[in-house]
């Protein structure tokens, strides 16, 4: 799995690419509760993009929980966008649209938001 | 016909291996790529479950993976010599729950009872087995 984040309109958005697997989870955690923190201190929302995550177990569903749980915690607006096909069927078998902004494209999601242009 | 099997340590750094084990099956029959994630996630979590719990406090459990392909059907049989678990007796989890009582974990059965066409458990000779049967010409993911 490979992350990137970049900042731009008040927002930090996470580009998430590969697998989310057990062996990932780990790592991506940390990263995600990190870039969590930051925003909260520079006043910023948090994307993740999941255009290119092609995998998403049990495990890595987990961080999206521990992820949306600490972005709340923190005030800070989060949401995520652009599920692939396979993260989607996992997202709506868990019911995880109910409890996480699931946008199906970066505008929506900066709208959700609040931040569009 | 054809069936593939391999058996790995209950250590997570087998996981890797094992999915290129299912990665090389899906080739070799040439199966379309669209129908592998259902199995990719139940090897996983079928895995990681004997990895953390299967094998807690007890030496030298093992997990043995069956691939075969028959017709337009896949079925992926896990034996472990691990703690008895029957995944088909664990409750389900509430996933209408909202954000603050969401368990953390429990979901990966439930995905793959609602992933697989069929799924099977017995306890045969103090060794788990389960049976996860998918048609591959169901809805594309």
């Amino acid at each position: 799995m490979n992350v990137t984040h970049d900042n731009d309109h008040k927002t930090t958005t996470i580009h998430a690419t590969g697998r989310l697997d057990f062996e990932a989870a780990g790592a991506f955690q940390k990263d995600l509760e990190a870039s969590i923190a930051a925003a909260a201190a520079a006043g910023n929302a948090v994307l993740l993009d999941c255009a290119t995550l092609d995998y998403v177990s049990s495990a890595g569903l987990r961080v999206f929980l521990v992820g949306a749980r600490a972005a709340k915690a923190a005030n800070v607006p989060f949401a995520v966008y652009a599920l692939t096909a396979a993260v989607k069927e996992v997202f709506d078998v868990s019911g995880f649209g109910r409890i996480i902004d699931v946008l199906a494209d970066r505008a929506g999601a900066l709208e959700k938001v609040g931040r569009s242009a | 016909m054809s069936e593939s099997r391999t058996e790995v340590g209950a250590d997570a750094a087998a996981l890797a291996p094992l999915q290129s084990f299912l990665l090389e099956f899906w080739s070799n029959c040439q199966l379309p790529p669209a129908t592998l994630f259902p199995f990719e996630l139940a090897l996983e979590e079928v895995f990681m479950n004997v990895v953390m719990h299967g094998s807690r406090d007890r030496p030298d459990v093992r997990a043995e993976f069956t691939l075969r392909h028959e017709d337009s059907w896949v079925e992926l049989t896990i034996r472990d010599n691990g703690a008895p678990f029957d995944p088909l007796a664990a409750p389900e989890p509430d996933v209408t729950a909202p954000l603050e009582d969401r368990p953390i974990g429990g979901l990966g059965v439930h995905l793959i009872r609602t992933l697989m066409d069929a799924v099977s458990y017995a306890l045969v000779d103090g060794r788990n087995v389960l049976v996860l049967r998918k048609h591959l010409d169901a809805e594309p993911n």
